[in-house]
C-alpha cells in the first residue's frame, strides 16, 4: 500500500475518532436530553467512519484497526488541534461542531473522486450520513445565532476560536505531494482550505456573524473580513492564546495538552487489558 | 443440488436472518443483501450495511454465516460487507417497510429527508401507530443510528423513524 494513500486515509480517521470521543463526552451531560442523544449519536456515527478507515488501512497491511485506533502513541496521531479541543460550553461545541462538519463536507465531498474505489465508497457512504450532522450544527448555529445576546456573545467567541482552529484541517498531508500525484488526494490541501474559507465565510456572513479570523490565517487566504450583526461590535477581539502557530502542526503529529487527557482516557481499557473483546 | 437451486435455497435462508436491532425484519427485507455467488458448494455473499458506524454488523456477520451454513450441499461460506453500491433506505423492500410499520417503527419517507426550510429537519414521518401525518420531528437523531425521534399530534404518541438515508 502507498504510504502517501495511508496519509490521506490516517488523518481523516485520526480527525473522526478524536472528534467523536470529545462529542461522546456529552453523553449524560448534555444540556438537553435530546441534544445528549444527538450527540452520542454523531459520536457513534464518526467513531464508526474512523473504524471503517482503520480497517481499511489494517486489511491491506495486515495490521488491526484496533491496534490503528487505540494503540498508538500519542505522536503518531495525525488529526487536527480542533478536534482534540476540550467541549468545554455549549456554545464552543456548537461552533467546533459546525466548523468540523463544515470543513468535513469540503473534504469529503473533494475524496469521492480519489483514485481508490474502496475508499471512494466509503466516502459517498459516509456523506449520506454526514448530511444529518451538517442539518444539525446548521440548526444550532441558527438558533443561537438569532437568539438572546448571550448566547450570540458566546457562539462568537466560539466561532472565532475555532475558525481559527479549523484552518488547520487543511495543513499539508504528511506525503502530500504524492497523494496528489497518485490521485489518492485529488484536490490539494490548500485548494480545500480555499473552498472551507469561502463557504464558512458566506455562511456565516449571511447569519450575520462576524468571518474575521487572525490576520495571519486572513491574510494566506486573501481573505476579506465583513460584517458582523447588529448586536456585538465589528472589533470583538479573537480570544487569547489563539494563533495559528500554536495550532499548527496536527497533521504532523504535533498535538497540544488538551490531547494528553483525552488520549489517556480513549486508550486507558485497550493498554490496560491488551487483546479484551466486547 | 444444481447451482440455481441452492442459490434460491440460499436466499430463503437469508430472508430468515432477522435484524438483530430489528427483528421484525429479515436482512432481506432491509435490502441488505447485495449479491450472492454460488461456485459449486462454496457460497459467497456481499452484505451492504446500513449504517457505518452500525454496532450490529458482527453480529449479522455471525447470523447470516450460520444461516447458510445450515443449508444442505454449502459446504464454505464468505461474507463481505461493502459499502460499494452504498446501502439506501429505497433498498428495504415493500415487505420490509410493512413490518417496519407493524413493528411500531415509521418507515422512511420518499427518498431523502423531507426537510423544513431553513432549519434544515424532516418535516414530518407518518405516525406508524394512527397513519397522521400531523407528526413533529423532535430529534433528527436517535436511540440507534438509523432511527429518528418524531411525535404524533393526532395520537399523542412518541415514535421513531427508520431515517431516509
Amino acid at each position: 500500500m502507498s504510504e502517501a494513500f495511508a496519509s490521506v486515509v490516517l488523518a481523516l480517521a485520526d480527525d473522526e475518532l478524536v472528534l467523536g470521543h470529545r462529542h461522546s463526552e456529552w453523553t449524560g451531560w448534555a444540556p438537553h436530553i435530546e441534544e445528549d442523544v444527538a450527540f452520542s449519536s454523531i459520536a457513534q456515527d464518526e467513531i464508526g467512519h474512523a473504524g471503517n478507515l482503520y480497517t481499511l488501512i489494517a486489511r491491506r497491511t495486515e495490521t488491526d484497526a484496533d491496534a490503528l485506533a487505540l494503540g498508538r502513541a500519542k505522536a503518531h496521531y495525525r488529526h487536527a488541534t480542533l478536534c482534540e479541543r476540550p467541549n468545554r460550553d455549549w456554545a464552543y461545541t456548537l461552533a467546533r461542531h459546525w466548523m468540523y462538519d463544515t470543513a468535513d463536507d469540503v473534504r469529503l465531498e473533494a475524496l469521492q473522486g480519489t483514485a481508490d474505489p474502496e475508499l471512494a465508497a466509503l466516502v459517498t457512504k459516509m456523506r449520506r450520513e454526514e448530511r444529518y450532522h451538517l442539518l444539525h450544527a446548521d440548526a444550532w448555529l441558527r438558533r443561537v445565532s438569532q437568539g438572546p445576546v448571550e448566547g450570540r456573545t458566546r457562539l462568537i467567541e466560539a466561532l472565532h476560536e475555532t475558525f481559527a482552529d479549523a484552518v488547520g484541517l487543511f495543513e499539508p498531508l504528511e506525503h502530500e505531494e504524492m497523494a496528489v500525484k497518485e490521485g489518492w488526494l485529488p484536490v490539494p490541501s490548500d485548494e480545500l482550505r480555499t473552498r472551507f474559507m469561502a463557504r464558512a465565510s458566506a455562511a456565516l456572513d449571511e447569519l450575520g456573524l462576524p468571518t474575521d479570523i487572525h490576520t495571519r490565517v486572513a491574510e494566506q487566504a486573501e481573505f476579506v473580513a465583513s460584517s458582523s450583526g447588529d448586536l456585538i461590535a465589528d472589533d470583538e477581539p479573537a480570544a487569547e492564546g489563539v494563533t495559528p502557530d500554536a495550532t499548527a502542526g496536527g497533521r504532523a503529529g504535533r498535538h497540544t495538552g488538551d490531547f494528553d487527557q483525552l488520549w489517556d482516557d480513549m486508550t486507558f481499557t485497550y493498554r490496560n487489558h491488551p487483546g479484551a473483546t466486547w | 443440488m444444481t447451482t440455481r437451486t441452492l442459490e434460491s435455497a440460499v436466499w430463503e435462508a437469508l430472508a430468515g436472518v432477522p435484524d438483530p436491532e430489528i427483528p421484525a425484519v429479515s436482512v432481506v427485507d432491509m435490502g441488505m443483501v447485495g449479491d450472492v455467488d454460488v461456485h459449486g458448494d462454496e457460497v459467497a455473499v456481499q452484505i451492504l450495511p446500513t449504517f457505518t458506524g452500525c454496532p450490529a454488523i458482527p453480529v449479522i456477520r455471525a447470523d447470516v454465516i450460520a444461516a447458510i451454513e445450515d443449508v444442505p450441499g454449502v459446504a464454505r461460506v464468505a461474507v463481505d460487507f461493502s459499502f460499494d453500491p452504498p446501502w439506501t433506505t429505497d433498498r428495504i423492500t415493500p415487505d420490509g417497510r410493512r413490518k417496519l410499520k407493524e413493528f411500531g417503527l415509521a418507515p422512511p419517507t420518499g427518498e431523502g429527508p423531507v426537510l423544513i426550510t431553513n432549519i434544515g429537519l424532516p418535516a414530518f414521518a407518518v405516525c406508524p401507530f394512527c397513519g397522521s401525518k400531523d407528526t413533529i420531528n423532535e430529534n433528527a437523531f436517535g436511540p440507534t443510528p438509523c432511527r429518528a425521534l418524531y411525535y404524533c399530534k393526532s395520537c399523542r404518541n412518541p415514535f421513531e423513524q427508520f431515517k431516509p438515508v
